[in-house]
């Protein structure tokens, strides 16, 4: 392990129209080392990635050097040049081809070759799973991996680029316990043949069981970069949490009237013996890392996916329902994470949004909508939730993130449901949409609705969660009174504990 | 290694074998040299067409329009073959031409407007009938040039009767080449990237649209040397003679383990998937079984596999592990 840089960076910041993502970060990233960066959801990473990629140009006034030449931003091929590779979460593969031809085609894309040489072809992907020190047949086609061997063609891919910078994202988060060990094997071969590794992990077990130095960011700010020594699990937590986003914390409530009742839920591979009560009236938040099987709970007792085994109690009923629509049908509500993708037709107006959950409400005899009835029914909830512009002809896709995130609630609310679960509601709005979400969740609360909020983002479920529940790797970890809860103590819950 | 894909060619071989002994048994004439080279013959055209549609299919998108366009070249070639001239070069020449640009057009509104190819191809299906109906007012061209006639009764080796039919030829020339093509050659390996994973093909740097105009124009120029071998088995012109052949031709390549969802499909496959088809057509003539079975067959064997195809999809990805449960 040398001391020598691959590549420096001082001040460097990004600015997205109302959000500061990295404020000043300042850090060096050794030639042959790996290195490990670390930080809540949010807390500039992946924007920390699309700068050393290319993807995202840094604020004026940085400085980057790599191996001593100066650049003020990196241009997605001046990164390709000095070699650095970033490897994502999904490995944009090509499943119907040989792993040759996903490490090696490329090679003969750039010359502009017209015919393959399949020969060439093999024995430089061979020759690039080799220096990884894995074996695996180059003529498999790519779908038939494993996932961790995918992994793997990805990095053997890298070093035929050249790489002299892999950054990993997440590398681990869906191989077993040998598959990383394996690949922790690897990143090591790798780090002695001087090539450096940017390491990024919720898990911070694996972190420590293979990086040599650590950086951390919170809140885009550049919190230090410290040696394994330095470091203990207690520091680290306390470097990575206390957010400075201030919110409204409200007055937690005490509430015993059992709503839903969630008995050793299970599903091979998303969650083991999930236990646990909603009361009437109360925000359950549950939080942990991503990836600790929070959604995949939601999803199975809302009816989208099934579970393997388990009871779910309504009111003191058992629910048997397989879909969603049964479980509308049953008293839930299910705001999605991706209010985009999966909560809003964008082309169709607010109205049509809002109604969409309450047709049999808004129809007439003949199955045709009742303009009278809409209307107001729309009108109601876009006052109640404040929806600007007041224009229910308008397109969703017009509207802001906050208050297409509003536009959800309202269609979820029209069919005043007994049990609300809000998946990251406020992710990717602005703090104060965010602040009006919480008072409205709190409010339907307040009014007696059961409500399960899944966050990442810690002063959200301090600021308004009356119980939260800790989740980790598919089971509860944890659960805590929200009046007296700390970050400190549902991080120390989510994670893996790396020093005894 | 035996792969998924190889595993699936083998089991349809597998299939086509059992067929074979069935029909074999219940009528021997089914194996004899001169019914499978007679078979083989009469398949001609499906297979060449196949090939270039297996190009479509692997790319994900489909051609609808096949038939209309085999049927104009058919057209075309006639009256020029009356009209004209009977040289067989120029015959050939004329036909590829045609078909090169109807493929062209296909290509050319799929890559421009970013129309799906269904659509698209639906469309010119139409337009192409008609043209074809208004130039020949659905009468046959027929008295076809002697030169050409004889060309098309050429054989290798044993005379008429008994040696391999010229049209066999032609049609393992066309396998050679499309395989070479899929196999060495970076257009064919990018039509794979294309229907394996679009944007991952597009980033890397294949030219998806280059690579989308040369399928369709590669499958335009097939059905344009299907067109003119068609005539020389058939002596005349027939514009209706291929009223729903574009279904034959999707059923083979489907057939043969090509994914309708793009990516999984090769020329070998297409090969035992045209040879299955040709199989269970001719054995149920020749089991003296009523033609219409022959479509209700077909539909059947369409259904059964694409939805084999997106079953599998579908609970491969409900099977995937999202979280590892940390055991205690």
């Amino acid at each position: 392990m040398g001391t020598e840089n691959f590549i420096s960076l001082s001040h460097v910041s990004k600015t997205f129209p109302g959000v500061k993502a990295l404020q000043d970060v300042s850090f060096d990233i050794h030639k042959g080392e790996i290195h490990a960066l670390i930080g809540e959801n949010g807390a500039g990473k992946s924007t920390l990635i699309k700068i050393l990629s290319g993807v995202y140009q840094s604020d004026p006034g940085a400085e980057i050097s790599i191996l001593g030449k100066k650049y003020d931003h990196i241009t997605p091929l001046e990164a390709l040049k000095a070699g650095i590779v970033v490897i994502y979460q999904d490995f944009s593969f090509f499943p119907n081809l040989s792993v040759a031809e996903n490490i090696a085609i490329s090679r003969d894309l750039e010359k502009g070759k017209n015919i393959i040489d399949w020969d060439s072809m093999r024995r430089l992907s061979a020759a690039a799973l080799e220096r990884l020190g894995v074996s695996i047949d180059v003529n498999t086609p790519m779908g038939e991996l494993s996932i961790a061997k995918q992994q793997l063609v990805a990095v053997a891919r890298a070093l035929v680029y050249d790489a002299k910078l892999i950054i990993m994202d997440e590398p681990t988060s869906s191989l077993s316990k040998g598959e990383v060990e394996l690949l922790f094997r690897v990143m090591k071969t790798l780090r002695d043949s001087g090539i450096s590794i940017l390491f990024i992990s919720h898990k911070l077990d694996e972190l420590f069981a293979v990086s040599d130095r650590f950086t951390i960011l919170r809140d885009g700010m550049y919190i230090g970069t410290f040696g394994d020594d330095d470091l203990d699990n207690d520091k680290l937590i306390s470097l990575m949490v206390g957010r400075s986003i201030e919110y409204k914390v409200y007055d937690k409530r005490k509430t015993t009237e059992v709503l839903l009742k969630v008995e050793h839920l299970s599903k091979r591979g998303n969650f083991k013996d999930i236990s646990f009560e909603l009361h009437r009236g109360e925000i359950l938040g549950i939080t942990g890392l991503v990836g600790a099987g929070r959604t995949e709970v939601l999803q199975a007792i809302f009816g989208i996916t099934d579970y393997d085994e388990g009871r779910i109690e309504l009111e003191g009923v058992e629910l048997k329902h397989r879909s969603p629509e049964q479980a509308v049908h049953a008293g839930f509500g299910y705001i999605p994470e991706n209010r985009l993708q999966e909560g809003l037709v964008l082309r169709k107006s607010i109205e049509d949004n809002i109604v969409v959950t309450v047709l049999d409400q808004v129809c007439g005899p003949l199955g045709l909508r009742r303009t009278d009835k809409m209307g107001a029914l729309v009108s109601q909830w876009m006052d109640r939730l404040s929806i600007k512009p007041n224009l229910p002809e308008m397109p969703a896709a017009n509207l802001s993130g906050g208050n297409q995130q509003r536009v959800v609630l309202a269609k979820w609310l029209a069919k005043q449901p007994k049990v609300l679960f809000v998946d990251e509601p406020t992710n990717g709005i602005d703090v104060k949409a965010k602040s009006e979400i919480h008072k409205i969740l709190r409010d339907l609360a307040e009014e007696g609705m059961g409500i399960i909020l899944v966050s990442s983002e810690l002063p959200e479920i301090l600021a308004i969660a009356d119980r939260v529940i800790v989740m980790r790797h598919g089971k509860i970890t944890a659960q805590f009174d929200g009046a007296t809860v700390s970050q400190e103590d549902i991080m120390s819950k989510a994670v893996v504990s790396f020093k005894i | 290694m035996k792969t998924k894909a190889k595993k699936k060619e083998l089991t349809i071989f597998i299939i086509l074998l059992v067929i074979s002994a069935i029909i074999t048994i219940n009528n021997p004439s089914f194996l004899t040299l001169e019914n499978l080279f007679d078979m083989a013959k009469s398949n001609t055209v499906l297979m060449i067409m196949s090939m270039g549609m297996l190009l479509v299919i692997l790319s994900g998108g489909i051609d609808v329009s096949a038939a209309s366009m085999i049927a104009a070249v058919t057209v075309v070639v006639g009256n020029f073959l009356m009209g004209v001239s009977g040289n067989i070069f120029l015959a050939f020449g004329l036909g590829a031409c045609t078909g090169v640009l109807l493929g062209l057009l296909n290509g050319a509104l799929i890559v421009r407007f970013k129309i799906p190819p269904i659509v698209v191809t639906l469309g010119t299906m139409s337009m192409i009938i008609g043209m074809v109906l208004y130039l020949t007012n659905g009468v046959w061209i027929t008295g076809i040039p002697a030169s050409f006639i004889s060309f098309g009764r050429l054989t290798l080796g044993g005379g008429e009767r008994k040696g391999i039919p010229i049209q066999i030829l032609f049609m393992l020339a066309i396998i050679a080449l499309t395989w070479w093509i899929l196999r060495f050659t970076i257009w064919g390996r990018g039509v794979y990237a294309i229907g394996g994973n679009r944007n991952s093909a597009e980033r890397l740097g294949f030219n998806v649209s280059k690579i989308t105009l040369f399928i369709y124009a590669y499958e335009g120029f097939l059905i344009g040397i299907a067109g003119v071998v068609h005539t020389t088995i058939m002596q005349q012109v027939d514009p209706n003679a291929f009223i729903g052949f574009e279904l034959q031709v999707i059923a083979a390549v489907v057939l043969g383990g090509a994914s309708v969802l793009g990516g999984y499909g090769s020329v070998l496959g297409t090969v035992i998937g045209v040879a299955l088809f040709s199989v269970i057509n001719n054995g149920l003539i020749l089991m003296r079984i009523p033609t219409f079975w022959q479509k209700i067959v077909l539909g059947l064997v369409i259904l059964v596999s694409v939805s084999a195809d997106v079953i599998q999809k579908r609970i491969q990805e409900n099977k995937t592990i999202k979280v590892d449960i940390e055991e205690a």
